[in-house]
């Protein structure tokens, strides 16, 4: 290895290690990076996870953002990405956070952030699927906005998540257990975000794996649903309504 | 000859296809600049602010572009690191270049993290010999990649490398000779690191080569007594406005713009900063000192 790389190397260290590894190749404030590194990162974190960071607290979140920095050390080029492993993270870590509820609203916000700058796409208008012969219906396909996403949720934490996101001082009750799915997707420039009925979510899910329109009115009628032509036919309705589906 | 708002035109208008004076592009100034023409003739993007597949960042970034010049400047080339380039993260450069068309695109004189990790901070080079060979190569090679000279700024730095056997303004004149690419000069950067490591920032600028100065950076930075921290979060200190006429006087007019990434004040607070730097633009670069400034 050449002398570059492993004076870059013990640099990198350095910096990582919170100075446990000294860097001796330096003169000088060494500290000024150390405290860089750590305090930039952590900001990034709170940028991308803002409803999380008010939830837990500034030393809270400093000691989760530290504790997730020496796990997952950022390998991107934009600092947009750092915490895309912190869902993960959490879930294989639950101590590091002092809720399990917490564990949902950092689903919530990396969805959020996701929709925020994924792909446009130009959505389905009703006017596209007029022109559909009623015998190609059941054949039918569809695909969800390139920002759309499916969140599997085990706490009721919209209101919190809402509430948060309003006002970080807001005073805000205990969230219960409630296992249920939420979609977050991008109209025009605005993230959204709504809560699904186990039903919707059933029909979401054939749909975004690829179900035809055929595919989705039997995952409803699966679902218990005795009118499911004319449900599938409502939700489709609704998906167009709100701009989950990508005109192809 | 008058510019804009009633200012001396800049002169140099060899100097690549930007004119006047420019600030950096920063989200809580998006819609100043949709409602209102502004007293600012570029813009300044962070490149990887706009790496993104869609939404607002490029939706905002697009709709600006229509009105103001651009130039790209990026935070995470990496370029004096020891591995490997990320051709990847190269592509993605050029793909937004071929966007918006920038005046030129530019990125930092340092290294930002190895292993395939990055630390998202420009950190400091070692003024070697194999260091700076190791640089040129690069700089080579990322020019070959996206077909245009290469912008590269001075950073401020915080420590030096025992291993040094340049000057900072040493290294970057042998990089600019050996590579051809062309600089950003800094000038709060020359001023941060000159009180950090107590060398004479007039040197740093006399040693420059003039001639491959494309733009000028000036921003505000946190002033620790002993040394100073480049914050880029308070207004722009006297000195360093000395330090840009003294810069100005030397290597002639060059675009210019400030930094402002931190306590992001009003639009109108950093354009009246901006107008700072066209008078002494004017005072330094007048009619008559036309041919010492060009």
């Amino acid at each position: 290895m050449n002398e570059l790389a492993a004076i870059q190397q013990r640099f990198q260290r350095h910096l990582m290690s919170s100075a446990d590894e000294v860097c001796d190749d330096i003169r000088g404030r060494m500290e000024i990076y150390v405290n860089a590194y750590w305090g930039r990162l952590r900001e990034a974190l709170a940028d991308n996870y803002p409803v999380l960071c008010r939830a837990l607290g500034d030393d809270a979140f400093r000691e989760l953002a530290a504790a997730y920095l020496r796990a997952h050390p950022s390998n991107h080029r934009s600092i947009r990405w750092f915490g895309n492993n912190l869902v993960d993270f959490i879930t294989r870590n639950p101590d590091v956070v002092p809720h399990p509820a917490l564990l949902d609203l950092a689903r919530m916000d990396w969805a959020m952030r996701g929709a925020f700058d994924a792909a446009d796409a130009a959505p389905l208008r009703f006017g596209d699927l007029a022109a559909v012969a009623p015998e190609q219906w059941a054949d039918l396909r569809f695909r969800p906005v390139p920002s759309f996403r499916l969140l599997q949720l085990d706490w009721g934490i919209e209101g919190l998540w809402h509430t948060l996101n309003e006002n970080e001082d807001a005073q805000t009750d205990e969230p219960q257990t409630h296992a249920h799915t939420m979609i977050v997707w991008r109209y025009g420039l605005e993230c959204r975000w709504r809560t699904v009925s186990d039903t919707e979510a059933s029909a979401l899910r054939t749909m975004v794996d690829g179900g035809c329109f055929a595919d989705i009115c039997a995952a409803l009628l699966d679902a218990g649903d005795q009118d499911a032509a004319t449900s599938a036919a409502n939700l489709l309705r609704a998906w167009v309504d709100k701009g989950l589906l990508a005109r192809e | 000859m008058s510019g804009m708002n009633g200012f001396p035109a800049p002169t140099r208008p060899e100097n690549g296809t930007l004119a006047g004076f420019g600030l950096g592009l920063r989200t809580p100034h998006y819609q100043d600049f949709i409602k209102a023409p502004q007293r600012v003739d570029w813009l300044e993007i962070i490149s990887e602010n706009y790496l993104v597949d869609g939404g607002k960042p490029l939706y905002y970034l697009d709709r600006i572009r229509r009105d103001y010049p651009m130039v790209m400047h990026g935070v995470s080339l990496s370029i004096g690191c020891a591995d490997p380039l990320d051709l990847a993260y190269l592509g993605q450069i050029r793909t937004l270049a071929e966007r918006i068309e920038p005046a030129w695109i530019s990125d930092h004189i340092c290294w930002t993290g190895t292993a395939s990790l990055n630390m998202h901070d420009l950190l400091p080079m070692p003024y070697t010999r194999q260091a700076l060979d190791h640089m040129v190569a690069r700089v080579g090679q990322v020019q070959d990649f996206l077909g245009r000279p290469l912008v590269l700024e001075n950073a401020s730095t915080y420590v030096t490398f025992r291993s040094d056997e340049l000057t900072e303004w040493d290294f970057i004149g042998e990089l600019v000779k050996r590579s051809g690419c062309e600089l950003l000069l800094d000038v709060n950067n020359v001023y941060v690191s000159s009180v950090n490591h107590g060398f004479a920032p007039h040197a740093f600028i006399d040693a420059i080569p003039a001639a491959t100065v494309r733009q000028i950076h000036l921003a505000g930075h946190e002033d620790n007594g002993d040394h100073i921290i480049d914050t880029h979060d308070h207004p722009i200190v006297d000195p360093v406005w000395d330090l840009y006429a003294y810069t100005l006087q030397r290597i002639g007019w060059v675009p210019t713009m400030i930094e402002r990434d931190d306590h992001i004040p009003p639009l109108a607070e950093l354009v009246a900063e901006l107008d700072q730097a066209r008078r002494i633009a004017a005072e330094v670069c007048t009619p008559a000192r036309e041919v010492a400034c060009a």
